[in-house]
């Protein structure tokens, strides 16, 4: 029962993490690298909001999502437009700017240990014989609630399926009047909302450190491979794959070996299958 | 009237000009500059950082270091290591001393480097440019101290004010939780460290000397990758399998993750931090909640909380809150602060910054400091520790009850005992 409980947490936490890095991808084609940092300047930005302007909590968390979301926006609209199509520039254009949004909260004193976010539901409770925190289940919930929203979104939604429709085939989707920049625009703009919405479902569980953008980075990408990139339903399989082979790792292995089980997914489904588990298009090129 | 009034003016500044060239004088005078090389954006660095500015403020405001027949300012010199950022090699760290040394004209070095692998690479370097280095914070390895007691010729530049790992774990940790498990009758040990060097070791050697000590030590120690996020599976075996204290050796942040955790698990487990960065800090029990009430950690040395161990350590205390209106943050912070005087006391004794003289001076250093009696081992150049500070330098191991940071052990210095958290209590 532990394991099934808390697999299904670590899985759902890095679902969380994994989906806005994975929207953009899909709708865009962007590997957006500075998805960790978006991830940790909500944080901040919440923290901020909450702690210097006293701002209520829920207010706080919607107008910093807001935020991160026109960040990502701005990212594409003033930097990666400019470099759209090649792929090693998007990589290093993308994980340039998160380098400089962490080093510069790092700069502008946001360093140390004692910034958190408080739990929006304090306690515990006993789940089938497993103590488990309110804050985790809300993690879970919160997850649910946004795959369940995410695919209502673009399977019954004009822009939504707009959306889709470019992810599908960009090329089709322009000739259907669909502009391709407004679209990877929204893009970034709803995976960095993604990202800061899993900022603030798991920052409370800990605190906010800038190191933290970087193994976000990490786990979203470990994900998206395994899942295959760019696919919304493999990046969430994958997250189970990954986040119940961890907990089984942690039990039945040593705990140490919980990060390696990551980076053996990438390594092995690079081997076996580097499209991923649903990265269709891809294995299709790849049989060509 | 108008008369009057100008020859008290003259009166004035007549009076005030040999201060003003006594200003002149120590300004004119070439600074004695202290290269800081210390991962500034890690607390043990950046509390370290203040407390050398602290003390070189000080110094310089009561005239300065007697060199010879001249006295000469202190000027500070810090610059970032990253050596406790994850990813960042060693090689980075080395090039910041060498940077210090050959571009900054650094004298001396006070602080870092901070993590032990890049501290023990640096010392090359020392030995190389002759450079006499006073290791403040961080790097706790034993090898730093053996280098130098095996190889003296070559390392007698590099001291250490700061205490060492096997003294922390023999001479604090093991005889503070046999008194926690007399005064309490625990005697069931879980333990649970980061996947780095010093935590393994330290965990492996508690494990080992508990064992002995006649308590059960509950499987293996529990090794966690930095950048851990979810301890529950350890927690719930902790409690499964009946643990009574759980000692944590991590210095990276997510252990407020862990503590969080055992708090809302309510664990009837001591959470004992022999080593326990996420802590130290004031801020602390602020930020988790309430939820680090009952946390124990290890800040290494005495006046990084306060304690009344020398008369001397509030007074630093105190400075330091006023100056960076923070207390003294955790390990790092009074370490550096007297290695800046004691680099002071051994100049003035030396007469000269050379660094042979320096070198001898520092080794018959006896003076009473923020932590007690401070003396190097003259061999090894080790701060000579004790639970005693009219005996050496006392460490300090503390307790989070009601919001303050409780000095606990040694109990030549405590504050008060420790308290088990509601749960626990029978």
């Amino acid at each position: 029962m532990e394991i099934l409980v808390y697999g299904i947490v670590n899985s759902v936490t890095l679902a969380l993490m994994a989906l806005g890095f994975t929207l953009v991808y899909g709708i865009s084609g962007l590997p957006n690298f500075a998805h960790g940092a978006l991830y940790v300047i909500t944080g901040f930005i919440v923290w901020s909001l909450l702690n210097t302007l006293k701002v209520p909590y829920l207010a706080a968390v919607i107008l910093a999502l807001l935020v991160t979301g026109l960040i990502g926006a701005a990212i594409y609209y003033f930097i990666l437009i400019r470099i759209r199509g090649m792929a090693t520039s998007e990589i290093i254009a993308s994980y340039a700017i998160g380098l400089a949004i962490l080093e510069g909260l790092r700069w502008g004193g946001f360093k140390g240990m004692t910034y958190t976010l408080p739990a929006f539901i304090p306690g515990s409770l006993n789940l089938g014989g497993v103590e488990i925190d309110y804050q985790r289940i809300v993690v879970v919930l919160l997850g649910a609630a946004v795959m369940g929203g995410l695919w209502l979104f673009t399977h019954y939604n004009r822009i939504g399926l707009a959306l889709r429709g470019m992810a599908q085939d960009e090329r089709a989707a322009m000739m259907l009047g669909i502009d391709s920049d407004r679209m990877a625009i929204l893009s970034m703009f709803l995976g960095s909302v993604l990202a800061g919405l899993a900022a603030v479902a798991l920052l409370p569980l800990g605190n906010i450190v800038v190191e933290a953008g970087y193994n976000v980075l990490i786990m979203a990408i470990a994900v998206c491979i395994v899942g295959g990139l760019g696919s919304w339903v493999g990046a969430v399989l994958a997250a189970f794959v990954i986040g119940f082979a961890q907990i089984l790792t942690v039990v039945y292995l040593e705990p140490h070996f919980q990060m390696v089980v990551a980076i053996l997914a990438i390594i092995v489904t690079l081997i076996l299958k580097p499209s991923g588990l649903f990265g269709r298009q891809k294995e299709l090129e790849e049989r060509v | 009237m108008k008369a009057k009034w100008i020859v008290a003016g003259v009166l004035v500044l007549g009076m005030l000009l040999p201060f003003s060239f006594g200003a002149q004088a120590l300004a004119a005078e070439k600074p004695i500059v202290i290269g800081a090389p210390l991962a500034t954006a890690f607390l043990y660095g950046w509390t370290a950082e203040r407390a050398v500015k602290l003390a070189v403020e000080e110094i310089n405001a009561q005239g300065g270091v007697k060199v010879g027949a001249v006295k000469r300012p202190f000027a500070v010199e810090v610059m970032d290591t990253r050596d406790l950022e994850p990813g960042v090699p060693v090689s980075d760290a080395l090039l910041t001393v060498e940077k210090l040394i050959l571009e900054k004209k650094a004298d001396f070095i006070i602080g870092g480097p901070v993590r032990s692998e890049a501290a023990l690479a640096a010392m090359d370097h020392l030995s190389k440019y002759k450079k006499v280095s006073i290791l403040t914070t961080g790097a706790l390895t034993p090898l730093y101290h053996t280098r130098v007691a095996e190889n003296y010729d070559k390392y007698k530049y590099c001291f250490r004010i700061s205490g060492e790992s096997k003294w922390l774990v023999m001479g604090e940790i093991i005889p503070s939780l046999v008194e926690v498990g007399k005064k309490f009758k625990l005697n069931k040990l879980f333990i649970m460290v980061q996947d780095v060097a010093h935590a393994r070791a330290g965990g492996e050697l508690i494990a080992k000397n508990m064992a002995e000590k006649g308590w059960t030590v509950l499987g293996k120690p529990e090794i966690y990758p930095t950048g851990t996020t979810d301890f529950s599976m350890g927690l719930l075996k902790a409690k499964k399998e009946g643990a009574q204290v759980i000692l944590i050796w991590m210095d990276m942040p997510e252990t407020s993750i862990l503590l969080k955790q055992w708090y809302d698990l309510k664990v009837p487990a001591l959470p004992f931090g022999s080593i326990n960065a996420a802590v130290e800090q004031p801020g602390f029990f602020k930020a988790s909640e309430g939820k680090g009430e009952y946390s124990i950690a290890n800040v290494v040395n005495a006046g990084n909380v306060p304690s009344k161990a020398t008369p001397l350590t509030m007074k630093f205390y105190d400075a330091y809150t006023k100056r960076w209106k923070v207390e003294p943050e955790g390990y790092g912070a009074s370490s550096s602060y007297q290695a800046v005087y004691t680099l002071k006391d051994a100049i003035e004794r030396a007469g000269t910054l050379d660094s042979e003289a320096v070198v001898k001076a520092l080794e018959k250093t006896d003076l009473v400091g923020v932590y007690g009696r401070v003396r190097f081992d003259p061999k090894s150049h080790q701060v000579i520790p004790s639970v005693n500070p009219k005996e050496g330098a006392v460490g300090s191991i503390f307790q989070w009850q009601k919001g303050k940071r409780v000095v606990v052990f040694p109990d030549t210095i405590e504050g008060g005992d420790i308290v088990l958290p509601p749960w626990m209590q029978k």
